[in-house]
């Protein structure tokens, strides 16, 4: 009996880890290889009896400084985080103020008004980026930073998630708040934002993958390349015409990269955590 | 004009009317307790005073200034919620310092409020933590600290002790009126536990369906209520109530038989057809066991029944009656006067027993 619940967990326990294994080699494989053929001499990861190791470092920092000092690599990666940086303050700032009335206030047609918010979150992105593109083209937005970054500011998708967060909030803790005199901000400031740090934690690390992702976006509203992002730059290594060599373009996937393995590697526990709370408090 | 004056208050929501008529004066320095069953508005009026919501008609002032209008911060009102309401993110320090920070107050002068307000308290050495490290007890300390930093003119608590276990309860009550003595300011004090209310209460406000039933001070209510509601809800165990109908009205009082078996001839005179029901009250230590064989005397209220459970409480046990009429009623005696099962005859002095018409109205008058 004991033996036969063991064997069973012991296979069970085998067959947990195999997967798991195998899930993380199939992930980390291109990444691997990605760094593999960066930091050997071109060639040679390629050739017929192929390595799965660097050889050569010096081969590999020479490629990124041709790349730095050669292309537009550096100014894009400036843009990026910019891009980025920028619409996370504002969808959590404009998120956060949103989420306080909505959560916590009642106002006319609020009912309404949120049912609209919530609604423009099942309209596929495609449907709305032509009309955008339009009212960023008339206001003279194009090939700027405010282009990129102002359409992105509203996140409907952050809103849901702060609201419900807000929600949570004792509504007592707003009264004994207003009681001490406090007014509408300081209350939102003092009170509602530090009560949903987590949440607010997890909405940027949310949008800065999302944003620093983003293709579509900028390779439409920026069109001279001083104003390209990293993923547009990227594109252009990758692109079939390109003139560089694999070990380059590489090189280039490879820089992109970075920031957000950084940032996974920092906020490892708190995405986690980010991804579980928006699952079950959604 | 009294120090907190209540006029005419009336509050609905939409419809719904919880609040009808409240009429109410409070004098300065007094411990006023609102008591009253569930849902029957001690809420709402407080946080009427306090300015959280706004009352549908009528006034409320405070030292003749009518604050209806005044803004909640401003009303020199502090208010101590059930919940504490404590803000989890800052420490005991900043929690206190909350209102005085909100209104750019000099940071000496924070400090010296709140280091009086912790030292009243015995928080001082608390006052770095957060709410998540203190015991129930210590977080209902910190929301009355929040509160007297304000030094306002009149305190108002709502159900502030009924989060915590019962010994930590009568500790806080103990303390709240050590606070009450120090700082001698107005208390308003809700709770829906009578006993709380007894101990506590200068002055006690007994509520019921959003009306006052009757205020003024705890024993003056448990000996003189003015309705059945008062007199049931005052006093633990509650009050015996039984059912009678007038036999006759005479000069020498009332004759009515009860229900339960048994006629009592109670001195009262009252304009009542015969015929006509009443209620009669009698406190459980207002009834002795009358021994058997001996009659109990002509101007006592007297009935019997089976004793059905007894509560050995020590120094006195507690026995339930089931009577005739399937009524309980419960008698306070001392140790060992009956047996389970048993079936004996109580009395009280016709002069203690309180009387009521069919609408729940005491009926006073005296022969
Ligand atoms: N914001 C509101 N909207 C509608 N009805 C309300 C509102 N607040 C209170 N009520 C109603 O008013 C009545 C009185 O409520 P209140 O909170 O004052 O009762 P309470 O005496 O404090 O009861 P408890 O002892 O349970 O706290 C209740 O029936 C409640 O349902
Ligand atoms: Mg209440």
């Amino acid at each position: 009996m004991t033996s036969a619940a063991a064997a069973r967990i012991s296979v069970w326990t085998v067959l947990k880890w195999a997967t798991a294994i195998a899930i993380a080699v199939i992930t980390i494989f291109p990444i691997w290889w990605m760094i593999n053929v960066v930091f050997s001499l071109p060639g040679e990861p390629v050739a017929i009896n192929p390595r799965l190791w660097p050889t050569s470092l010096s081969a590999g920092l020479e490629k990124i400084e041709m790349i730095f000092t050669q292309t537009g690599y550096l100014r894009a990666y400036g843009i990026s985080l910019a891009y980025a940086l920028l619409t996370i303050l504002g969808v959590l700032f404009i998120g956060s103020l949103a989420a306080f009335e909505f959560a916590l206030f009642d106002f006319p047609a609020k009912g309404p008004i949120f049912g609209i918010v919530m609604l423009s979150l099942m309209v596929p992105t495609a449907v709305t980026i032509i009309p955008t593109y339009l009212l960023t083209s008339n206001l003279g937005w194009l090939n700027s930073l405010q282009g990129l970054v102002v359409p992105g500011l509203a996140s409907a998708f952050g809103l849901f998630m702060l609201v419900q967060f807000m929600r949570a909030i004792p509504k007592d803790m707003i009264e004994a708040a207003r009681l001490d005199g406090a007014g509408h901000f300081q209350i939102y400031w003092h009170v509602a934002l530090p009560l949903c740090r987590n949440a607010l934690v997890t909405l940027a690390i949310l949008t800065f993958m999302q944003t620093w992702g983003n293709y579509m976006w900028p390779l439409i509203v920026t069109t001279s390349p001083e104003m390209y992002t990293v993923g547009q730059v990227v594109g252009m290594f990758n692109a079939p015409l390109s003139h560089q060599t694999v070990d380059v373009v590489m090189t280039a996937n490879l820089l992109a990269a970075v920031p957000p393995l950084l940032f996974f590697l920092i906020f490892q526990r708190k995405i986690v955590e980010g991804i579980a709370m928006s699952g079950t408090k959604g | 004009m009294a120090f907190l004056e209540i006029k005419s208050l009336c509050k609905s929501f939409e419809s719904y009317s919880v609040l009808k008529d409240i009429d109410l004066s409070i004098e300065k320095g007094e411990f006023v307790v609102f008591v009253g069953p569930s849902g029957c508005g001690k809420s709402t009026l407080l946080r009427m005073i306090t300015g959280l919501e706004t009352p549908t008609s009528g006034t409320i002032a405070i030292e003749d200034e009518v604050i209806n209008d005044v803004d909640p911060a401003r009303r020199g009102t502090a208010m101590v919620f059930q919940s504490y309401a404590l803000y989890p993110h800052m420490t005991v320090f900043q929690n206190i310092s909350f209102g005085l920070r909100m209104s750019r107050k000099p940071k000496a002068l924070i400090r010296e409020r709140v280091e009086k307000a912790a030292a009243i308290l015995r928080l001082d050495k608390l006052l770095d933590r957060k709410p998540a490290q203190l015991s129930g007890g210590q977080k209902q300390r910190v929301a009355i600290g929040r509160a007297i930093v304000r030094e306002p003119r009149v305190f108002l608590f709502d159900e502030p002790l009924s989060n915590l276990d019962a010994e930590l309860r009568v500790q806080m009550r103990a303390e709240l009126l050590e606070l009450h003595e120090r700082l001698g300011t107005t208390m308003i004090y809700v709770t829906h536990d009578q006993v709380e209310a007894m101990t506590l209460a200068d002055k006690m406000v007994v509520m019921s369906g959003g009306r006052i039933q009757q205020y003024g001070r705890p024993l003056d209510l448990y000996d003189d209520p003015d309705n059945k509601f008062v007199a049931g809800f005052v006093g633990s165990p509650k009050m015996n109530f039984l059912s009678a109908t007038v036999a006759s009205v005479g000069a020498g009082g009332l004759r009515a038989d009860l229900a339960a078996g048994g006629a009592a001839a109670l001195p009262l005179i009252e304009a009542l057809a015969p015929g006509a029901r009443i209620d009669i009250g009698i406190r459980p230590e207002q009834l002795s066991v009358v021994a058997a064989g001996q009659a109990p005397s002509a101007d006592a209220v007297s009935v019997a029944g089976r004793v059905a459970l007894i509560e050995d409480l020590g120094a006195e046990s507690y026995l339930h009656l089931h009577l005739a009429d399937d009524s309980r009623i419960g008698v306070r005696t001392a140790r060992h006067a009956a047996h389970l099962g048993e079936e004996v005859r109580v009395a009280a002095p016709a002069a203690g027993v309180l009387v009521f018409d069919e609408a729940g109205a005491r009926l006073r008058g005296r022969a």
